[in-house]
């Protein structure tokens, strides 16, 4: 196998930095591991489970400015905001990559493709680290993904020895890995990664039949309407359009359009002029969110809207567990079948 | 305690005097959720201890109005610990609820816990006894317990800069996702000031301004109705000390107008009552 | 602006040319778009197509295109101004010959070719009578390929009924007769009904024979009518409706409009009934 150690890993890390941005894990404060573009390679963290927020966020901002607005008088000038700079994900778990691929299903293959979204992917190179164990919450072996899983990577890595046994999945991958300094070994052979029990997912043509059960309001009933399961989510896409000004001077008014994220789970997202709202209490709106995932995007765009991170089971504030949904869904599918 | 939450929702629910029982119920992760109960045949999911910090109070708000055109506002009865209460009365005080639609089963209480401690806020907490109940379960404690809000101290302490950095690297983390203001009982307008599609005080990004605007906002409009219940710093998952923000407020709150919230149902003298001769101070 | 940059987020640079009181808080914006990519791309739109309407510096919104083509080159949408809409009240403050943007145009359109030879009956309720507008000019102009056009047009009060100097135009085309309504009736307005759309409609008692109805409002007017059309003999599969979803985008990308499986901005915002009486999700 192809083999780097820990040192020349940080040595290759410290090259690539030079010229692209370096996206990390990072703790940020009280131990809170995020992946942050990084000013040293001192500041990557190796010592983490999962960072708390996917890497959705470095190919579809949080706040993404869209394009520059300039008015001068009546004239207006439109300029797009395109990522200019190559960057690279380093340090990401299978399940976060696993999460672009629902990103690419909508933003790239389904027409017309998102300029912003389609540039961010072009720049970005995916170099992921392997899980070494499945934790609580994990549950990517049931959803199509695995903790080695090399697929919607362009380099995996897997710790073993003093170093890591390197796998380069794409050209891209390939390409970037030649200015590391790797060796081949034949003695290390990686690991075994204990798995979780498989949790069903039920196919997505079996949830129709349940759309209209009285789970979803009981299941609804504790949400809070927040945001969350949304945000740390890998593959939730939903987002909110407006412009807002940048600065105003003599002759001139800048703003710029952007979208942000948003969530379906929010009480008034599907608020229309009028004031009617066709998901005006919880157990809509979260039946929404699982149907998305399970039913509406396997059906319309190909791949689950789930990776089997586990991270909304650990934000939830009030305890909604994918995991537990998922197992209740599949025993009310066998109910209703009988 | 729990035979006895069990038995009163059971009796609750039995005689139709409710339609549900607000709770806690255990968590897929070891911990506890709140739990809704409708069936006197499932009050055995209630559960009681010191990891039930959940404000059961906030989900009065989704009881308030009938459930369809020309039904009755349901009866509900809530669990409540003694910073649960303060919240019915401050709602009630706010004409939020119908004091008569609920039934409160309040019970004493001795600290909840985080990992592993007792969270700062039950430390300080004067009252360990529901102030508003229509059920009381447990023994009301017997210690003596003052508040001087030395958990306050540390901040005060700082020099106006740092104190603001310290705020601006904690807001750092923050993702808007707003848990905070959704946990929050005494955060219950219809579109949130911060939220509106106009941007008027705010825009939409998730950025410095914006969130350091939200938090030190929200905590304004919190002033002398916050009841301490620790919701809001639970709930966020970037362990912001939301709780530090508003228990700073409520000290003030109490030096200034001799107010903290929902000790009694009299609302929040900050920005709602002028008092004779007030209007000279301006 | 460069030209080549076109995408489809990205608005096409308009003027607005012209403007038009149509009722309280309405106005009627006449776009005229200013390159050539722009005119091209809305030089064959069609009735129930609709565009974002970009008040820069504000925002973007959707609203139903309300013009033909035909009509001399300007593009046309009736937009009420909402208490608290950044974007509507950004277009409301416009003047004419101040820069305005659009994208589109966008969705699917009335199958004006399928219900040729049909009798058609259009029920419009407040804004919601925009989009129809251009369903009543094809008809108009292409007058002998329909059969009779009954126009139901309701409003809360007579200041929110749209197009009023256009009533008597429609009123004398051929085979067509159109019928007002309003929910409160001032005393001193004698141009129709007092009452909701749906108690015209039953006094009407149109016949579903060879007949297609078309109706665009609020959900829940879309729902009563139909209900009353089903009490009259139609059948849902003669019902056409155009929806709302708060759209963001337009392009199926931000999520927000869907109902079930499919998106409003792409796979509508037109429908039969009785595809919306099959969508997992009610649109109610």
């Amino acid at each position: 196998m192809i083999f780097i150690t820990h040192h020349n890993l940080l040595a290759w890390l410290g090259k690539l930095k030079e010229d692209r941005t370096l996206i990390a894990p990072q703790d940020i404060g009280k131990g809170h591991i995020r992946y942050r573009p990084v000013s040293d390679i001192e500041e990557i963290t190796f010592d983490y489970t999962q960072p708390e927020m996917s890497a959705k966020e470095f190919l579809f901002p949080q706040t993404d400015r869209l394009m520059r607005i300039e008015k001068r008088g009546d004239e207006v000038t439109l300029h797009d905001y395109l990522l200019e700079k190559e960057q690279i994900i380093f340090g990401l778990r299978p399940c976060d990559a696993h999460g672009f691929l629902a990103f690419d299903a909508l933003f790239l293959e389904q027409d017309p493709p998102d300029v912003y979204y389609a540039r961010r992917r072009e720049m970005t190179t995916l170099v992921g680290i392997s899980c070494p164990q499945m934790w609580e919450n994990c549950f990517c072996t049931s959803v199509g993904g695995a903790p080695d899983d090399p697929s919607h990577l362009d380099v995996l890595l897997t710790a073993v020895g003093d170093g890591y046994a390197v796998k380069a999945a794409t050209s891209k991958g390939k390409a970037l890995l030649a200015s590391a300094e790797t060796q081949e070994v034949t003695d290390l052979t990686l690991p075994e990664i204990p798995k979780n029990e498989t949790v069903p997912i039920l196919p997505a043509e079996d949830w129709p039949a349940l759309f209209n059960d009285q789970y979803w309001a009981r299941l609804g009933e504790r949400c809070l309407s927040c945001k969350l399961c949304t945000y740390v989510c890998p593959t939730c896409r939903c987002f909110d359009l407006r412009d807002e000004e940048v600065l105003s001077g003599t002759g001139i008014v800048i703003h710029d359009r952007m979208r942000v994220w948003d969530a379906c789970t929010a009480p008034n997202y599907r608020t229309i002029a009028g004031g009617h709202n066709s998901r005006a209490t919880k157990g809509q709106r979260i039946r929404n969110r699982y149907y998305c995932k399970f039913h509406y995007y396997p059906k319309d765009f190909g791949p689950l809207g789930c990776v089997g991170c586990g991270r909304c089971i650990e934000a939830c504030p009030v305890n909604i567990d994918i995991k537990e949904m998922l197992a209740q869904v599949a025993d009310l599918h066998e109910k209703v079948e009988a | 305690m729990i035979e006895q939450i069990q038995a009163k929702a059971k009796e609750l629910l039995e005689n139709e005097q409710v339609s549900c029982v607000i709770g806690y119920e255990t968590a897929t992760d070891g911990g506890t959720r709140p739990a809704f109960i409708y069936d006197p045949d499932d009050v055995d999911r209630l559960v009681w201890n010191q990891q039930c910090h959940y404000n059961l109070v906030n989900y009065l708000h989704d009881k308030k109005k009938p459930p369809k055109r020309g039904a009755d506002i349901p009866s509900v009865a809530v669990i409540v610990k003694p910073c649960d209460s303060r919240t019915i009365n401050l709602l009630v005080g706010e004409s939020q609820i119908k004091r008569e639609n609920i039934h409160v089963i309040g019970l004493t209480c001795t600290g909840m816990l985080e990992n592993g401690e007792i969270q700062t806020r039950c430390q300080h907490c004067t009252i360990r006894s529901p102030l508003v109940y229509d059920t009381l379960i447990g023994e009301p404690p017997t210690e003596e317990i003052s508040d001087d809000f030395e958990d306050v101290a540390e901040i005060e302490a700082m020099a106006p800069e740092e104190r603001l950095n310290f705020w601006l690297s904690e807001f750092d983390r923050c993702i808007r996702c707003y848990a905070c203001r959704q946990a929050c009982p005494g955060c219950y307008c219809t579109v949130c000031e911060f939220d509106r599609d106009d941007s008027l005080w705010i825009g939409m990004q998730n950025e410095m301004p914006e969130k350091y605007f939200f938090h030190t906002f929200r905590a304004m409009h919190l002033a002398g109705r916050c009841v301490e219940c620790n919701a809001c710093e639970l709930a966020c998952p970037m362990d912001i000390p939301l709780s530090l923000l508003n228990r700073k407020l409520t000290k003030e709150m109490e030096e200034l107008f001799d107010h903290r919230g929902g000790m009694t149902t009299e609302p929040t003298p900050f920005v709602t009552l002028m008092k004779d001769g007030e209007i000279s101070l301006i | 602006m460069n030209e080549h940059n076109h995408h489809s987020m990205r608005p096409y640079l308009g003027k607005l040319a012209g403007v038009k009181e149509l009722g309280t808080d309405i106005r009627l914006f006449q776009i005229e778009l200013m390159d050539a990519v722009g005119k091209e791309a809305f030089a064959n739109y069609k009735p129930g197509q609709f565009g974002f309407v970009s008040a820069f510096g504000e925002g973007e919104a959707p609203f139903g295109i309300t013009s033909i083509p035909a009509q001399d080159g300007l593009l046309e949408f009736a937009i009420h101004r909402h208490p608290h809409g950044k974007t509507t009240n950004g277009l409301h403050n416009l003047s004419v010959g101040d820069p305005i943007g659009v994208r589109g145009p966008l969705g699917n359109n009335f199958p004006m070719d399928d219900i040729k030879g049909k009798d058609i009956i259009v029920l419009g309720g407040g804004i919601g009578g925009a989009p129809l507008r251009p369903v009543i000019k094809t008809v108009m102009e292409n007058r002998d390929d329909y059969g009779s056009m009954t126009i139901l047009w309701a409003a809360r009060n007579p200041g929110l009924l749209i197009f009023t100097d256009e009533y008597e135009e429609w009123r004398n085309t051929p085979q067509t007769e159109l019928h007002l309504t309003v929910d409160n009736k001032p005393p001193d307005w004698d141009e129709g009904d007092e009452g909701l759309i749906t108690t015209l409609l039953e006094k009407l008692n149109p016949s579903p024979e060879n007949a297609i109805t078309i109706t665009c409002g609020p959900p829940i007017m879309i729902h009563f009518v139909s209900l009353t059309l089903k009490k009259l003999g139609f059948t849902l599969d003669q019902m056409l409706v155009t929806l709302e979803g708060r759209m963001h985008c337009g392009i199926g990308k931000c999520g927000r409009c869907n109902l079930g499986d499919i998106f409003v901005c792409t796979d509508g915002p037109v429908f039969y009934h009785s595809e919306v009486a099959e969508l997992l999700e009610s649109f109610l």
